[in-house]
């Protein structure tokens, strides 16, 4: 594969294969999907012992539990008898699953704690079998994550930097938590998912594709997306990517800017955060939300999560869900209200961007040019006071973040 | 004399996708029990205060023992 790779991936282009070869998705599911932390869902989803959720990584069905101590598992969703699929609802409460097929049930832990007509095996407690687990599990901030390497990084170390871009959403509750319980929409796309992950820190694309959002809505978000906006696009390192737009809403120097809004007009949020953090309730509210996508899968878009998972070489789900945060007051129901505007059925800016993706996909499936050109910028990177690499707000650096993660990846 | 189950409370239905079990608290006895009944067989008990107060103290190794089919329910004997 490095030799293929190294053909595929250059620092200013990529090969329109790496979105269409069966092979090459093959090979991401195993070395990707299947090895590297992987964002599953959030602690708020299984808030009471017993809860449970279904969820998805990569192809692989899992339900989410948390057991009677507290703890939260990743279970895959089939049966060690004959592996029939154990969990069938969305989501439920039970201490125990018990599957339909001849009966065996298991703790939600994934151990097995019996089978029907013991006596065709000896027995109780003759079979050392249980419900498969993701490996390993580990949360952030409340957001949970899977890897199915037994051994690597640990998620701290995966996350990096982009930790701190966590820590930037987290810290806008005035109670330090943030949940993600106002449920999942599911959005089918026809494209690849390294279009999404590519498009989710873009800046180039805003003022062409939600010209209309922008118009409609008079959001001044667009205006930060443009050849004069101070905000920076950084590679964060690990793939992950960033648009921070701080620099633009300390200029302007207004609370609760970020959200299109003014502080006046949610009191009880302001006045929460400046009981919670004081001095610095400010700047929290002046450079607001982070913009950060995480490798793989996971999109912190302000006020909204994605979790993009693949289903097949050109196709992939897009989950979302408004951020809701703990003592946020009636900033909570905004979120939900503005979430649907931009991605419920109707709403106005995934549309956009799902229209983008799949005509992308369509393009990307004819023969030639074969390359994607990501040099957009290459010329004006810098490097900023931590390190890290940054472009201007149109430029392509996130993408070349991405890629040349993906690339260790795969010649791992 | 009153029919049976006049006196009943109906407490409402418990299920997930794995049971669907009602629960009623009855009334006919000289004091109130629990009628809780299995949905998806028809088969019911009562359990009185004692035995649930027993339930609530049962450490949870005798609950995951109650789980297996085996147990009780799935038997070769039965
Ligand atoms: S396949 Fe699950 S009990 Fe047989
Ligand atoms: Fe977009």
């Amino acid at each position: 594969m490095t030799a293929v790779l190294d053909d595929l991936i250059h620092p200013d282009k990529v090969h329109g294969s790496l979105y269409t070869d069966q092979a090459i998705f093959a090979d991401e599911l195993r070395k990707i999907w299947y090895t590297t932390w992987v964002f599953v869902g959030h602690e708020s989803e299984v808030p009471q012992a017993n809860d449970y959720v279904r969820k998805r990584l990569g192809l692989q069905d899992v339900v989410m539990t948390r057991d009677k101590d507290g703890e939260v598992h990743l279970l895959l969703n089939r049966c060690a008898h004959r592996g029939n699929q154990v969990c069938d609802d969305d989501k439920g409460n039970s201490g125990s699953f018990r599957c339909p097929y001849h009966g065996w049930t298991y703790r939600n832990t994934g151990e097995l704690l019996g089978y029907p007509y013991n006596q065709g095996y000896g027995g109780k407690n003759k079979l050392e079998l249980g419900m498969g687990k993701v490996p390993r599990v580990a949360s952030y901030q409340g957001f949970v994550f899977g890897s199915f390497a037994a051994e690597g990084p640990s998620l701290i170390e995966h996350l990096g930097a982009a930790a701190g871009e966590i820590d930037r959403l987290v810290g806008l509750s005035p109670e330090g938590r943030v949940g993600l319980s106002a449920g999942w929409l599911q959005h089918k796309t026809k494209a690849n998912w390294k279009l999404l992950a590519e498009n989710e820190t873009d800046g180039y694309h805003p003022q062409f594709v939600h010209g209309s959002i922008f118009g409609v809505t008079g959001s001044p978000i667009g205006a930060l997306y443009s050849d004069s906006s101070t905000a920076v696009t950084r590679n964060l390192g690990n793939g992950h990517s960033e648009n921070d737009l701080r620099p633009e809403f300390r200029k302007f120097d207004e609370p609760m800017r970020w959200f299109g809004t003014t502080a006046d007009r949610v009191p009880d949020y302001v006045a929460a955060m400046r009981e919670t953090h004081g001095e610095d309730a400010e700047r929290r509210m002046i450079e607001g939300a982070p913009h950060v996508m995480i490798f793989p899968n996971l999109f912190i878009a302000e006020i909204q999560v994605f979790n993009i998972q693949p289903v097949a070489v050109g196709e992939c789900i897009q989950y979302a869900t408004a951020v809701q945060l703990a003592g946020g007051g009636e900033l909570n129901k905004r979120m939900i209200s503005q979430s649907i505007g931009s991605v419920g059925p109707a709403g106005m800016l995934l549309a956009d961007d799902t229209e983008m993706y799949e005509r992308n996909q369509r393009g990307v499936e004819t023969l030639t040019p074969e390359w994607l050109d990501v040099r957009r910028g290459l010329h004006r990177e810098q490097v900023d006071e931590n390190g890290f690499t940054i472009g201007t707000a149109t430029d392509e650096t996130g993408m070349r973040g991405f890629w040349a993660h993906y690339k260790t990846l795969m010649e791992a | 004399m009153t029919l049976p189950g006049a006196n009943d409370r109906p407490v409402g239905l418990v299920e997930n996708e794995f049971a669907s079990v009602s629960v009623r608290i009855d009334g006919d006895g000289n004091s109130a029990r629990l009628r809780v009944e299995d949905l998806r067989t028809g088969e019911a008990r009562f359990l009185d205060p004692l035995q649930l107060e027993a339930l609530v103290h049962l450490v949870d190794e005798r609950l995951d023992q109650l789980l297996d089919p085996s147990a009780d329910r799935w038997r070769h004997d039965s």
